[in-house]
């Protein structure tokens, strides 16, 4: 006993540090917990509160960047006004099995969280359910109701639905969902902290949610902030389509005998 | 004074002075540290063990980064010992001796500030970025937020313990 005591007497500042550096590591480890920790839990509501005022008077002091960021994406959205005629119309590819039929919107998104749109043609025109919908060759939705002369369509900017995307053709598989705030930015759901997401990176269908085919181009990266500590990074988008001046659309067809059809099928009651 | 010292810096780090990073993520100060690399050499080593621990508990509190600075800050206080020992002048400290420009002179306070500074900041990359495929593309930020981290010191330094305050009170 008196030699493990003149033991630990010698070694003390080592035992020290590996008990300091095994309490830090494990408020690090247990990121999550260290949230519900008391003292994190205490100093949580002082710092939001001091965070925001330092937010405000940041914000004040960079009105000047703000402003020019503003007319830069002022100016892109004027180009992108002034090159929408240009915009390629989808081509089917009958090697991925897709049709196309096109169709008209009668009502499109309004920035409410859970609009649906109301196009045109429906049963009579060959639309079913589950079809994609593509605007000007981008994706725009799918079908979730059919009449006999309009049909109901759920767009990408809806709140209550999530997508399978890419970021950049053959990148990694993530989720996109729209926050129902504004129709110009979708948000990247769950996206792992080791995925690189660059601004500008294109964002094309997967494939994978059978609503759509792959590779429709879905929009561009605008940001990806990596908050320090987090495992995920966030990842703003801008919507390739202008959902609210959309007029035609392409409704995308599997052509017969796929199983894409009969999976995009709601169950039966 | 080393405590409300440390205080101080966390708190003005937390507050205010994070946001002066001119280039981004290559410049990412960590002011702080100069109130901890003002421990006295001679103090024993649990104290700046204990200090290095503190301020990191300090800013992971203040700044909401749940255990990053307390890891680096451990680490660094855990090495002051020996830091301290290997810059030590051929013949030993004085007995009151301040890691000041002063008393240990320029090369001294330039050369430990930078590797305290290294350390510091290559442990915080350790465990900020957690993934080895990450590292390579933080390495670089955390040497150059090293240098800024010195250069800061030094300033804070220089301004704290100005040559003209100096000369007033000898």
């Amino acid at each position: 006993m008196r030699n493990l005591w003149l033991l630990l007497q010698r070694n003390a500042f080592a035992l020290a540090f590996i008990a300091l550096m095994a309490v830090s590591l494990s408020v690090l480890m247990r990121h999550n917990g260290a949230v519900r920790s008391s003292w994190f839990i205490r100093t949580g509501g002082l710092n939001a509160s001091v965070e925001q005022q330092r937010l405000q008077w940041r914000s004040y002091l960079h009105l000047a960047e703000e402003n020019i960021a503003l007319a830069e994406e002022n100016a892109a959205l004027r180009a992108q006004l002034l090159s929408m005629e240009m915009n390629a119309e989808w081509q089917p590819d009958s090697l991925r099995g897709w049709d196309v039929r096109r169709g008209m919107l009668i009502k499109g998104p309004d920035g409410h969280p859970h609009t649906q749109c109301l196009a045109a043609p429906g049963g009579d025109g060959g639309i079913e359910v589950g079809m994609g919908v593509l605007s000007g060759g981008m994706a725009f939705g799918t079908v979730e109701e059919v009449g006999e002369a309009h049909c109901r369509i759920l767009p990408l900017v809806h709140a209550a639905t999530y997508w399978s995307c890419r970021i950049r053709r053959g990148g990694p598989v993530v989720s996109i969902g729209w926050n129902g705030m504004s129709v110009d930015r979708m948000e990247l759901v769950d996206v792992p902290r080791y995925v690189e997401a660059n601004p500008g990176d294109s964002i094309f269908t997967s494939g994978y949610d059978l609503r759509l085919p792959a590779d429709v181009l879905m929009g561009t990266v605008l940001d990806s902030r990596r908050t320090s500590g987090a495992d995920f990074i966030s990842v703003s988008v801008r919507p390739a389509v202008d959902f609210l001046s959309v007029r035609h659309l392409e409704f995308i067809q599997a052509l017969p005998d796929s199983e894409r059809i009969e999976m995009a099928q709601p169950p039966a009651p | 004074m080393t405590l409300p010292r440390l205080v101080l810096m966390v708190f003005l780090q937390a507050l205010i002075l994070r946001d002066v990073s001119p280039l981004g993520q290559w410049t990412q100060p960590q002011w702080a540290l100069w109130a901890l690399l003002l421990i006295p050499p001679q103090a024993g080593p649990f104290i700046k063990l204990i200090a290095g621990f503190g301020m990191g508990l300090g800013l992971d509190l203040a700044m909401g980064t749940y255990g990053q600075h307390m890891v680096a800050g451990t680490v660094l206080g855990g090495l002051l010992p020996s830091l301290h020992r290997l810059m030590a002048p051929r013949e030993g400290y004085e007995v009151n001796d301040r890691p000041t420009l002063k008393d240990m002179g320029s090369s001294w306070l330039l050369g430990f500030t930078l590797l305290c500074a290294l350390i510091y900041h290559l442990a915080l990359m350790v465990v900020t970025e957690w993934y080895w495929h990450l590292f390579p593309a933080a390495l670089f930020p955390a040497l150059t937020s090293a240098a800024f981290t010195t250069l800061c010191c030094l300033m804070t330094h220089l301004m704290v313990y100005s040559p003209d305050r100096r000369k007033a009170t000898s």
